[in-house]
């Protein structure tokens, strides 16, 4: 085996040496034969004659020595590779084209492949994560798509549940870090004990919570993550048992956990909106009582039993659910959805995923046809040098060999060059961070991608390169040599003649329509939604949460004169033309809702108690966002506390209940035992969750009368928003250093922010259905191309029999019409079918929409007119002589 | 006279060619002439299909190649079997030698 394998390494090498031993040995032998005839008494020519005869062929025998040496295989693509290098070089337009087809093509795809792979096939860094489920209330009926769950519900599921191992309840929320040199906003949970081993997290220090720190009267413990034990305490190795202040309360440390332990807001969507719980604390208060049911501001997490599916899950809670219908009254759309934790991560993602991993499927399989139609090309081409190949003895295996090495070396090329596209897609995509997109940090190529990549480019070119192989070995020699080159394709100026081309032609435009048409509806979607207007002007303002609350808050009025003093202050920074505050400001996470009772108004049986969206504002904030005032006031710096209660209401509530214009002067208030607040001034319409979703009635208190401890600060600066930042974290530092600081954006960011997924999902179709136009144009044009150069004889025949110039023109362009009109006619059908999967994508246009489907239809008719108008111009110029000539 | 020589069996001809060395190393021509001489004319050996079966056993590490300065004065590719190449002629004479009884076995039954 060993020796075996070292000749013919030997023999790869030292291929000119032993060729040239061969010669030798075979010259001896000659001589020694005829040496032999010579002695037998004939003439030295005819001995050597004779000496040859009796060896046969000596470059058969030459050729037969190499092949026994068992390097055949090896030499063959060697040479098959030095001849498409060569091959290559000489023809480096088409190849480039040919390349850079593929690169797109298989770039694309390994880009969202990996995209894809890592958002929907990667299993969540958790224990059985498809045995993970997350607990949602709804009541679509009245106007609730989804709400955090109560601890009385979590008591019931966990004691009413026949399908759960394990159930956990969890509230996110910030906590102010104090007792070192500046004070600290940290993210963190509060959950049962059982939270933390259902996601498989493992202290690396100390220990996790013990079941009994779920019951009260334990003393205060906290679990630290990695990262912030590693970023805030410097990763101190005593830190387990020390006691660290949280909202001006000790908290004994208990442990820290593994560095690979991941949550963030994508798992759990706490009601708080924290980004990533950076700590752990058990349960407190209310969510230890089993009968708290108002409070919906906890997660339910739960574990399902082996082998219970997540509808038999469901099912099961279905009936809990209808038991609080009955029992609590709740409403009829009323249930509580068991949602897999992986469809909580990237649910409302994945149809963008799907549509654009369908779109970038279709743009490799345009690019593999254009591929395909400039291999035919060259192949058709080539029709008398393959002849040539075959007349000196090349056999049609052979053939097909050389042809087929060189379109999988192209196609290794492409996905080379794909390889490098997809890279740099990837990087661009980490970089451009698109907001929402989930599990975007756990992204990059892995191995699968790399595979997939290599196998869809090895199977192209095995694909397109078969069938023009095929093709072209099967040649007819002497009507190819005669032909000159021209082969016995020439079906001179029709692409009748022709219908494998012509197909690839239709089916590249068949392709590219519905993608193009795919995102202008996304295009169109995305400027009609840049131009909702926000109800506010996010123009120079700046703002961030200040958050004035722990022990030394304590009293109301000190948290007044906190903001007070603040908001004078930052009045005063130079550029700042007005500020205010608010408890949650517009696209951000922040959120508030509560009850709302009018007087004199009953709500019909059947139907729970109104909730609206409600706010805390200092009187200048409205001003200062350019909320438009729409009848009466807004607050004043007299309303405060010893005043009788005020509210603000936005028009949506005003037309609902007062549609007469008549809403000033009559009284709201949001529970059976809180005081009546008079309203004073309706206020415009808020988008609050996002330009593209419908908001709900806001009602607007004074701060002064109901001083809230968290607030967003906000101000409009005429000059530079960072340094009026600067400035304003500056300012609360100097007043207080203990309040911290954070999510801190210009309000144009915010309103950008909020728009991060359709401009992500709008941006990579519209680069997919691009690059798809400019492949199908590039396949007409070389198809038109081929036309022209096969026909030339054809049109000068035409030319000297007296059709103008114009009746050529004309002539080229209908052939290639004719492939556009047909191909945009099967596309549009195509369109119409595959537009309607997105129309949850679209916003203020209908997947149908007449203007789109239009202008896009212009837009390709007019690129593939050029398309065909460049090879039809050239038949035009085309001179009669020198081409009846040449011929 | 061509014409009643017979012609080699697939296969038989790298076992002449290994039975040809075993007494003595040869050059490619010596080999051909000492088939034809041994065989008394009777088998037709190709001299043109010899080298390719030399390249062939050469590769399977059953005979060497060296250069060397023949009777008459003149450089010559000699080949010399292996001891393997000794194994291998053993082998093969044996199966040969099974497979001609057995064949002459069956054709003397008739």
């Amino acid at each position: 085996m060993l020796n075996d394998l070292l000749y013919r390494l030997r023999a790869l090498f030292h291929r000119r040496e032993m060729d040239a031993e061969v010669d030798e040995e075979l010259r001896d032998h000659i001589e020694r034969e005829a040496e032999q005839y010579r002695r037998a008494g004939f003439a030295p020519n005819e001995a050597i004659r004779r000496a040859h005869l009796a060896l046969g062929g000596s470059e058969q025998v030459k050729q037969q020595s190499r092949d026994s040496r068992g390097t055949k295989f090896v030499e063959d693509l060697l040479q098959d590779l030095r001849y498409a290098t060569r091959s290559f070089a000489k023809t480096r337009g088409l190849t480039t084209l040919i390349v850079l087809s593929l690169g797109i093509g298989i770039g694309a795809n390994t880009a969202i492949f990996s995209v894809t792979s890592t958002l929907l096939l990667k299993p969540l860094p958790y224990p059985a994560p498809d045995r993970i489920a997350i607990l949602w209330l709804r009541s679509p009926g009245i106007g609730i798509p989804q709400d955090w769950p109560s601890p009385g519900q979590y008591h019931d599921i966990v004691t009413q549940n026949h399908v759960f191992q394990d159930t956990a309840l969890a509230i996110g929320d910030n906590f102010t870090l104090t007792d070192r040199s500046k004070a600290m906003k940290v993210d963190g949970i509060r959950a049962t004990s059982s939270l933390l081993p259902m996601l498989g997290a493992k202290p690396m220090l100390g220990r996790i919570f013990l079941p009994e720190e779920d019951l009260p009267g334990k003393p205060e413990t906290v679990v630290l993550t990695y990262g912030l034990w590693q970023r805030e305490f410097a990763g101190d190795p005593n830190i387990v048992g020390r006691a660290i202040t949280l909202d001006g309360q000790p908290h004994t440390v208990v442990g820290v956990l593994s560095p690979d332990f991941r949550l963030n807001h994508e798992v759990i969507p706490t009601i708080a909106g924290i980004d990533k719980p950076e700590l752990f604390m058990p349960p407190a208060g209310e969510a230890r009582k089993p009968d708290v049911y108002g409070s919906e501001n906890y997660n339910i997490l739960a574990r399902l039993k082996p082998g219970v599916t997540m509808k038999q899950a469901q099912s099961d809670i279905d009936v809990i659910a209808a038991r609080h219908r009955q029992e609590k009254h709740r409403d009829r759309s009323f249930t509580i959805s068991v949602v897999p934790l992986i469809e909580q991560v990237v649910g409302n993602v994945r149809t963008v995923m799907l549509i654009l991993l369908g779109a970038v499927a279709l743009v490799l399989l345009i690019a593999c046809t254009n591929v395909a139609n400039l291999l035919l090309s060259r192949a058709a081409v080539r029709q008398r040098e393959i002849a040539i190949r075959a007349a000196l003895g090349a056999g049609r295996e052979r053939v097909i060999r050389q042809l087929l090495t060189e379109s999988i070396s192209l196609s290794l090329m492409g996905g080379g060059a794909g390889l490098a596209i997809s890279a740099l897609s990837i990087f661009i995509a980490r970089k451009m961070h698109p907001g929402n997109i989930p599990r975007l940090e756990e992204l990059g190529m892995d191995f699968r991608v790399l595979g997939f990549t290599f196998a869809i480019s090895i199977l192209t070119g095995v694909v397109f390169g078969l069938a023009p192989a095929l093709r072209a070995s099967r040649v007819d020699l002497t009507a190819n040599l005669k032909a000159g080159g021209k082969g016995s394709l020439s079906g001179g100026l029709s692409i009748r003649h022709d219908k494998a081309r012509g197909a690839l032609v239709i089916a590249e435009l068949a392709i590219s329509l519905p993608l193009l048409i795919g995102a202008g509806l996304l295009v169109r979607s995305f400027v009609r939604l840049a131009n909702v207007p926000p109800g506010f002007n996010p123009q120079g303002v700046v703002s961030m949460n200040v958050g004035a609350y722990g022990p030394q808050f304590k009293d109301p009025t000190t948290r007044i004169q906190f903001y007070q003093e603040l908001g004078e202050r930052i009045s005063h920074l130079p550029g700042v033309t007005a500020t205010g505050a608010i408890s949650a400001l517009p696209l951000t996470s922040a959120i508030g809702w509560g009850g709302m009772h009018i007087e004199g108004y009953v709500p019909p049986a059947n139907e729970p108690e109104l909730q609206v969206d409600v706010r805390e504002a200092t009187p200048p904030y409205f001003g200062a966002m350019q909320i438009p005032l729409v009848r009466g006031r807004t607050f004043a710096e007299t309303d405060t506390s010893k005043m009788p209660p005020v509210a603000i209401i936005d028009q949506k509530m005003a037309d609902r209940f007062w549609p007469h214009g008549d809403a000033i002067g009559k009284r709201i208030r949001q529970s059976d035992d809180s005081p009546w607040a008079m309203i004073v001034g309706v206020v415009g319409v808020v988008k609050e969750y996002g330009l593209d979703t419908d908001t709900r009635m806001v009602a607007y208190y004074p701060h002064a009368q109901r001083p809230r401890g968290t607030m967003y600060v906000v101000a409009r600066t005429t000059t530079d928003p960072a340094s009026t930042i600067a400035a304003i974290i500056h300012l609360v530092n100097a007043i207080n250093p203990d309040v911290p600081v954070y999510d801190i954006a210009t309000m144009e960011q915010r309103v950008q922010d909020s728009m991060a997924r359709q401009r992500f999902a709008m941006t990579m179709l519209g680069g997919f259905a691009g690059f798809a136009m400019i492949l199908a144009a590039i396949g007409i044009y070389g198809v038109m191309s081929f036309l022209v150069t096969q026909g030339t004889a054809d049109i000068a025949i035409r030319m000297a029999l007296g059709a103008r110039r114009a009746n050529i023109l004309s002539l080229v362009l209908q052939q290639g019409m004719r492939l556009v009109v047909l191909g945009i006619m099967v596309g549009l059908i195509g369109a119409l079918g595959l537009t309607r999967m997105m129309s949850s994508l679209l916003f203020g246009v209908t997947p149908t929409d007449p203007f789109t489907f239009f202008s896009v239809l212009a837009l390709l008719l007019l690129v593939a007119l050029s398309a065909c108008l460049f090879p039809a111009g050239r038949a035009m110029r085309i001179d009669p002589m020198v081409a009846l000539r040449t011929e | 006279m061509m014409e009643e020589r017979i012609e080699l069996p697939q296969g038989t001809l790298d076992l002449l060619i290994l039975k040809a060395l075993a007494l003595e190393s040869m050059h490619g021509w010596a080999i051909s002439e000492r088939l034809q001489q041994v065989s008394r004319e009777a088998l037709q050996v190709q001299q043109g299909s010899l080298y390719p079966a030399l390249h062939r056993l050469e590769r399977r590490g059953w005979i060497k190649a060296h250069w060397a300065t023949s009777e008459n004065n003149r450089l010559a590719k000699y080949y010399k079997l292996t001891p393997r190449g000794q194994k291998q002629l053993e082998l093969e004479t044996a199966a040969w030698h099974k497979l001609t009884s057995a064949v002459g076995h069956v054709l003397d039954m008739a």
